[in-house]
């Protein structure tokens, strides 16, 4: 059985209390809206301050010595602000916070290969090779960057350039919420409870299958729901000696049994079971 | 036939889940004010044993088979704290304690002054690529003075002949009149974008087995040879050199430290020894990123004094010995600064170490 094999789109990250977790990595179109948000986001800005500073020369009213010193003190002010558009915003935030406002709003985050925060030496060194990644159009912003792509389909944990040298990543973070118990609705009554079993043991496919199908039944139409419970419940109802005439209430009662009476499980059925997930 | 019990998932989750939105709690606090550190001290105390019975509750979940879900909601909790508890800071090198983020312990005595040291430290490192720069930098700017001093049309096929003709032109002029506040603030502002672009450039195409700095270097030499033999060739050349002096240490001295660098990191890839080529740029980027961000204030140094001092009015011979003894203290600064220096070195051991 591989289904419960992890996916290659996952790194496993292992915590001085040898606990492994794992995190999602974030892949290269999910990277590239997020940089291309960054762009809007920082030239954006740019362009409104220069707006802004067009404007006000053109209403007031100067002398001519005046108004030169303001146009070119403002134009000195674009030109710093467009070097820090274009090397300080993202190694600053990243060193700063970990994420920048265009990857916080696709669920990105940067953190070293060992899955800790990045400092702003990291954050810095992986953004400087931006200019590397762009190879090799050496004065492309790095949208059309060729060699960071090149390098993201061939490392195994999708790094361009500047993330292999770092040492860093980009992950998904997910923190959901705990998700509501299963409750059998409508609960057990008295015929169904005389039929049933003390101990349903259940080995862990099993469990993982009909949970998955309990949550998802509510979704289903009930011709659907009907035909894929028809794919186990007259296995279970022979082992169990249920005689129902619902399969999907039929799984739902097997489960409820399993789950919430005093629990008792069989060991796996086979051995490549055992792997966690 | 072996049989497991453990207590129903229910069960487990009614009697852990109160720790568990704890945890949810201190760590959405934390990631609001971004940090731990004005999460007040009561939250910071509950923080590790929470954090450490997360751990635990998922172990368990996972050896007693509960549903995927739970244990997908423990394991984005665990990961939640873990960034928390586990910060950017190194530890300590020498008990091999893990770092602890947020709370890290600044380091004691003048923490400005160790980083003064560490950049001309790893500078002397790399002294073998920074000199190799310096020749790929200064061979071609000074053949292409002498190029251009000899037959001004070499300056032309390098340079655009419209911006030689310009440039001559102010640089004849002289600077009695200095330039106005305006535009000296217009011009600082370029040089910061132009430069620092361009040694950031410089050090990251490096990473191209050092062809992309080597590039560069070649490139800026016999660009700025260009322009100073045909300036000088056309009678300027007391001017622009009197330009050029105040920030020219800073300025010159940053690109052949960043092209260094990218010498270095190129080096390191195409010569591993004993290392994997990633491991082995990994390492070296570590250990020359200190000499880039060196170089990037150096020329926000550059560009300020290029701005606000070369173009000023003031006199040629002022001009000169500022230009001199700025020269003899930057050479002075990379050569000796930070030598010996115990706590620099055990803030290398430390960054090294992570």
């Amino acid at each position: 059985v591989e289904s419960r094999a992890p996916l290659d789109t996952d790194v496993a990250i292992e915590t001085p209390e040898h606990i492994v977790f794992r995190y999602r990595l974030a892949g290269p179109a999910r990277r590239l809206l997020a940089y291309l948000l960054d762009l809007l986001i920082c030239y954006g800005a740019f362009g409104a301050v220069a707006a802004l500073l067009f404007l006000g020369a053109a209403g007031a009213a100067m002398t001519t010595r005046a108004a030169e010193d303001a146009m070119g003190a403002g134009t000195g002010l674009l030109l710093l602000l467009l070097f820090a558009v274009q090397w300080l915003y993202f190694a600053v935030l990243e060193g700063w916070r970990g994420t920048t406002p265009g990857k916080a709003a696709f669920g990105l985050r940067v953190l070293t290969a060992a899955g800790r925060p990045v400092g702003f030496r990291e954050a810095a060194l992986r953004n400087v090779l931006r200019a590397a990644d762009a190879l090799p159009l050496a004065y492309s912003a790095g949208i059309v960057s060729i060699a960071g792509l090149v390098s993201m389909s061939s490392t195994r944990r999708f790094q361009r350039l500047g993330d292999l040298v770092a040492g860093t990543i980009v992950v998904v973070p997910s923190r959901g919420r705990a998700s509501a118990p299963i409750v059998l609705s409508p609960p057990a009554e008295p015929g169904e409870l005389a039929q049933l079993p003390d101990h349903v043991r259940l080995d862990a496919d099993e469990r993982e299958a009909i949970e998955m199908f309990l949550r998802r039944r509510s979704t289903l139409g009930r011709a659907r729901e009907t035909e894929l419970a028809s794919m186990i419940a007259p296995r279970l109802c022979a082992r169990f000696g249920l005689a129902a005439p619902d399969p999907s209430r039929a799984i739902a009662l097997l489960y409820d049994r399993a789950a919430n009476a005093e629990r008792v499980e069989s060991p796996p059925s086979t051995e490549a079971a055992v792997s966690w997930r | 036939v072996e049989v497991t019990s453990a207590p129903s998932e229910n069960a487990f989750s009614a009697r852990r889940r109160s720790d568990w939105t704890d945890l949810d709690d201190i760590l959405r606090a934390t990631e609001a004010r971004n940090g731990l550190v004005r999460l007040g001290a009561e939250r910071i105390a509950r923080l590790p044993p929470l954090y450490r019975n997360a751990c635990a509750d998922l172990a368990y979940a996972r050896a007693a088979r509960y549903s995927a879900e739970l244990v997908d909601y423990l394991q984005g909790l665990v990961a939640g704290a873990h960034t928390v508890v586990y910060g950017r800071s190194a530890g300590d090198p020498r008990t091999g304690a893990p770092p602890l983020s947020g709370l890290g312990v600044r380091a004691r005595g003048s923490s400005l002054r160790v980083a003064l040291e560490l950049f001309p430290r790893a500078v002397r490192r790399h002294k073998t690529a920074i000199l190799v720069s310096l020749l790929l930098f200064f061979v071609p700017l000074l053949g292409s003075i002498a190029m251009s001093l000899k037959d001004p049309a070499f300056a032309a096929r390098v340079a655009p002949e419209g911006l030689l003709r310009n440039l001559t032109e102010a640089y004849r002029q002289g600077f009695e009149s200095g330039r106005g506040a305006g535009a000296d603030a217009q011009m600082a502002g370029f040089y910061v974008d132009n430069n620092v672009g361009i040694a950031l450039r410089c050090f990251a195409t490096g990473l191209a087995f050092g062809l992309g700095s080597a590039f560069y270097l070649v490139e800026n030499g016999l660009a700025m040879g260009a322009i100073f033999g045909y300036v000088a060739a056309h009678g300027a050349g007391a001017n622009i050199l009197t330009f050029v002096v105040g920030h020219g240490s800073l300025e010159l001295g940053a690109i052949v430290l960043a092209g260094g660098a990218g010498l270095a990191l190129g080096w390191s890839v195409v010569a591993p020894g004993s290392r994997t080529r990633v491991a082995s740029l990994q390492a070296t980027a570590r250990s020359v990123v200190v000499i880039v961000l060196g170089a990037g204030v150096m020329l926000l140094m550059a560009a300020a004094i290029e701005g606000f001092w070369s173009a000023s009015s003031v006199g040629a011979v002022v001009k000169r010995s500022v230009g001199a003894a700025m020269f003899v203290a930057v050479s002075v600064y990379l050569v000796l600064a930070g030598r010996g220096s115990v706590e620099a070195e055990a803030a290398e051991r430390s960054w090294r170490a992570r």
